[in-house]
């Protein structure tokens, strides 16, 4: 189809030369893309996500929650009795969270002996 | 208590209505020249250019030249608002009008952002006072329950890791 | 050229479709290596778009009026900028120009897949299925590079002069950027819908990149209204043209949802509600692109009546199925997990935020489609202009002022009436102080609701300054005290370390300046008067005294000029030379503003026509306070945003608890526990 378009529009032109110049220009132009496109060096496998970088993701946000209740509260937008109880409820999503990565860690390297010296250094 | 209350509200609303009769007072006394200038500003330049009235600057635009004249010998011959629109409607068609009317199917034009409005706040009402009877949910779902004791030692952990 | 354009863009629409195809079979069958491929593939597309773009430009420049095109938009003597704004300037140039847009978003986000593969394989497949619309659309509907049918004319049609300003160059590419930025957006939450994306993560890039283009649709529409003031000449800045009320539109959704995103990241909620907030933007913005294309509402943006408006109607439609259907498919996974504990909270505030956006929206999309309803249901067309517009968003817009004012002093989750006081004390008080001092020196609210307006505008902007300078100097108060240093360093450290609030609360800086801007034209005047040698006119604190005027003619066009010197308070301080013009090539008048702009007014000339019996040039002066604050907030807008783009600067704690994440992460996923994570 992409031939006969061509073609048909290079037959309107007067200068033949010219269009078949610009036909084989536009065929290598072609055939540079899809030697590109199906000649992949490398290949980015795609990871299915865990549950722990999940619970990962919730931790930091609830921690920066956190912060930022802290700061609030260090400057001065927070009465006493506002601040302690939403640091409460805050604290304990955080705690639930911090334990099910434990326990889901401790699953990790009980299964994977092996692993277990690496996994402690990172959970200081 | 309450009758404090409604003093009040009587009282603001006495003022409120010396306010407003006060700038209608004034508002007799505007010139003519003013009134062109507001009526103007409610109509449009019919030669397409989709501008109002007044501030269309077409040069040689005879459409909104000659529309201007007609509105200034209205004014100036002591026709009411009413008459002077319902002339142009008349001579120009309903598009010379640069909103709609309050009559008829044109007053949907204008109740319905208020609709919308209305049904917008009942919603965000609603939905506040549904959620705010929500059971507080777990953090994720599907966690295992840690014994509390140990729920405590991860608290203190936060904090820690939290302070400033 | 035009067979290399012709091919070019034939040549993209195969790629795009083989992207979206191969991608969505890579994506079911899980084979990454066919994903690489159409990744690759949509690289391509943007070689060939570009390559075709270019094309077009190239013909411009070599005043090739062999296709159509170039020879309705350009002619031998347009000076080169210009040449290359006609890639835009038409109706099929500019959706060429869309296309490369697109393409060249995706292939930015083609080269940052590794962000997160999975995401952006699927977002990339929906980005290939846009792009393939916009394709179809220049291949078969709308031809940038169709031939001139009989004899080729020795010279074009020319631009059209209300174009040929240095703004007309920015504006539309600003503006479309914003468009077609909104494309990325939705790609990438629609993807994170389908694949049922766990946790938040797609929400972040989300944010940014609708931040990114808001930004550009933001400047593009303050350019837009920057062109309007200084080439329309007549005095205003927004006229609720239907094309610049289609800009608005999703410019407004967008807003909501970088509000109502807060909501999403910070606790949760609202994901239902976001996903359809940036859905309906990017509706919002393709159904912008068919309003300036298909003439369906007259305008004068309007590009001719064409029939690419069903195409686009079911581009539209199909679109909107595809969300539906999808939504409903797995709207199980958008289950919000949060309760409201309080009618008094932020989240309760952002919520009353979105409301009112939406309503605004509404009544700006209303009041345009109301004139084709209003045909359909009474048989003819009616106008809703300026003064409905008007009458509907400013009070909308003053109560959102109100909320950008008591937002951010509101806690998340409950905000105690004492925390409240504390916070709200200073700032109402100062508020306050500001209506009465206006009231009393001179603003009479009580003379016309315009005043009233205005007056409320100002207050309120006060007040929204004063709880943006608290906010400033209590944290960086906090700050300054934990590192020992003066306050200003702590603001600037403050708003290094988290740069998507502090760089917020600059944007409201500056739409409180813009807001200032809106209020002065309450108190604007004009006046019109015939001016001979010699004339004076007064308007406000100036006196025109009109010294002379002269006609010229030049190739291009033969113009009339009165030249007045201005004085102010009995001196003079400026001489201006309001002109007009007639370009020979199409016999167009044009005129030509002369404004001199200060921080309290611009005074703005227009040279209406001469008085054919005197031969006097009559001259219309607007005297419009406040303008100068509108051009002025449109900037710190946009480096707020530009700010709020920057990653935050994190705090050394932080960063260290990162590092070890990884590590931990990368011990973790080699186990391959792959449990579902929501």
């Amino acid at each position: 189809m992409n031939l006969l378009l061509i073609l048909q529009m290079s037959s309107g032109q007067p200068d033949a030369s010219n269009s078949s110049f610009i036909f084989f220009g536009c065929i290598l132009f072609a055939i540079a893309l899809f030697v590109y496109i199906f000649s992949p060096s490398r290949v980015e496998t795609s990871e299915e996500k865990s549950r722990l970088s999940f619970l990962y993701e919730r931790k930091d946000q609830i921690y920066e929650n956190l912060r930022d209740l802290n700061f609030e509260y260090k400057a001065g937008k927070l009465s006493d009795s506002d601040f302690n109880s939403m640091r409460d409820s805050m604290e304990q999503e955080a705690a639930a969270i911090l334990a099910e990565i434990d326990r889901l860690e401790k699953l990790q390297n009980g299964l994977n002996p092996l692993r277990g010296s690496q996994n402690k250094g990172a959970r200081a | 208590m309450k009758q404090t209350r409604y003093a009040i509200v009587r009282r603001v609303g006495l003022l409120l209505l010396a306010a407003s009769s006060l700038a209608l007072l004034m508002g007799a006394g505007e010139s003519q020249e003013a009134r062109v200038d507001y009526l103007g500003h409610q109509m449009m330049c019919v030669c397409g250019c989709n501008e109002i009235l007044l501030e269309c600057n077409h040069v040689g635009c005879t459409y909104s030249s000659r529309e201007i004249d007609e509105l200034k010998q209205m004014v100036a011959h002591g026709d009411s608002d009413k008459v002077i629109y319902a002339a142009f409607v008349k001579e120009y068609g309903p598009t010379v009008l640069a909103a709609p009317t309050t009559t008829g199917f044109n007053r949907v034009a204008w109740i319905m952002p208020f609709v919308v409005f209305g049904a917008g706040l009942a919603i965000v009402v609603f939905v506040v006072r549904t959620w705010k009877r929500r059971i507080a949910p777990r953090p994720v779902a599907g966690i295992t329950e840690a014994p509390p004791e140990k729920l405590g030692e991860f608290r203190d952990r936060a904090r820690k890791d939290t302070e400033l | 050229m035009p067979q290399i354009g012709s091919f070019t863009l034939l040549l993209a629409l195969v790629l795009s479709a083989y992207a979206f195809l191969v991608g969505i079979i890579a994506i079911v069958r899980k084979d990454d290596r066919l994903g690489e491929t159409a990744r690759r593939a949509g690289i391509a597309v943007w070689i060939a778009v570009t390559a075709s773009a270019t094309a077009l430009v190239i013909s411009a420049f070599r005043n090739d009026f062999s296709l159509a095109y170039i020879l309705e938009h350009s002619n031998r003597a347009l000076p080169l900028p210009y040449k290359f704004a006609a890639l835009w300037s038409g109706q099929e140039g500019s959706l060429l120009f869309w296309c490369w847009l697109l393409a060249t978003y995706g292939f930015i986000l083609r080269l940052r897949h590794k962000v997160d593969t999975r995401l952006v394989a699927h977002a990339s497949v929906i980005m290939s299925g846009v792009q393939i619309f916009f394709l179809l659309l220049v291949n078969f509907a709308a031809h940038p590079f169709a031939m001139t049918v009989g004899a080729i004319p020795p010279d074009g049609n020319g631009l059209n002069p209300l174009l040929q300003y240095p703004e007309m160059v920015i504006h539309p590419p600003m503006l479309y950027l914003g468009y077609v930025g909104m494309t990325v957006p939705f790609a990438f939450a629609l993807a994170a819908l389908i694949m049922k994306y766990p946790g938040e993560k797609w929400i972040h890039i989300t944010r940014r990149w609708t931040m990114v283009g808001w930004a550009f649709l933001t400047c593009g529409i303050f350019l837009g209204s920057y062109w309007a003031y200084k080439v329309l000449g007549w005095g205003g800045w927004w006229g609720w043209d239907p094309v610049e009320n289609a800009s608005l539109l999703p410019w407004l959704t967008g807003t909501a949802f970088l509000h109502s995103v807060m909501m999403q990241e910070k606790r949760g909620m609202m994901k239902t509600w976001n996903m359809w907030l940036i859905f309906s933007t990017f509706l919002l913005s393709i159904l912008g692109t068919f309003l300036t294309r298909s003439g369906v509402v007259s305008s004068v943006h309007a590009f001719a009546q064409s029939g690419i408006g069903v195409w686009f109607v079911w581009f539209m439609a199909i679109t909107f199925a595809t969300c539906v259907f999808f939504y409903v498919k797995n709207k199980d996974h958008l289950r919000s997990e949060h309760q409201l504990e309080s009618l008094i909270s932020r989240e309760s505030s952002f919520l009353f935020n979105n409301v009112l956006l939406l309503v605004s929206a509404f009544a700006v999309l209303w009041g345009t489609l109301f004139p084709v309803l209003s045909e359909w249901v009474q048989g003819h067309k009616i106008t809703v202009g300026p003064p409905f517009f008007n009458k509907v968003n400013i009070p909308i817009a003053l109560c959102l002022l109100l909320l950008t004012a008591v937002g951010p002093l509101l806690a998340w989750r409950r905000t105690s009436t004492e925390s409240l006081k504390r916070n709200f004390l200073v700032p109402a008080i100062l508020a306050l102080l500001t209506a009465v001092v206006l009231a009393f020196g001179g603003m009479k609210p009580w003379a016309d609701i315009a005043n009233f307006y205005a007056l409320v505008a100002i207050s309120l902007s006060v007040l929204v300054a004063a709880t943006v300078f608290s906010e400033f100097w209590r944290g960086g108060r906090v700050i300054a005290r934990h590192n020992n240093t003066n306050v200003f360093a702590g603001m600037v450290q403050l708003t290094r370390r988290n740069t998507r609030r502090y760089g917020g609360y600059i944007v409201h800086i500056g739409v409180i300046i813009v807001i200032i801007g809106f209020a002065g034209s309450a108190f604007y005047q004009s006046k019109e008067k015939e001016m001979g040698f010699g004339d004076k006119m007064n308007i406000g604190p100036y006196t025109l005294v009109c010294r002379s005027y002269t006609q010229d003619d030049n190739p291009n066009y033969r113009s009339e000029t009165a030249m007045l010197d201005i004085y102010k308070n009995g001196k003079k301080i400026d001489t201006m030379y309001p002109q007009r013009r007639v370009y020979k090539a199409s016999e167009q008048p044009a005129t030509i503003v002369a404004n001199r702009s200060t921080i309290e007014e611009d005074l703005y000339l227009v040279y209406t026509g001469v008085n054919p019996d005197t031969g006097n040039p009559i001259i219309k002066a607007h005297l419009n306070p406040l303008v100068w604050w509108i051009w002025a907030g449109a900037h710190i807008l946009v480096i707020g945003t530009i700010i709020a783009l920057f990653p935050n600067m994190q705090a050394s704690k932080q960063a260290l608890t990162e590092k070890e994440r990884a590590r931990a992460l990368a011990a973790a996923g080699r186990t391959g526990s792959t449990a579902g994570a929501d």
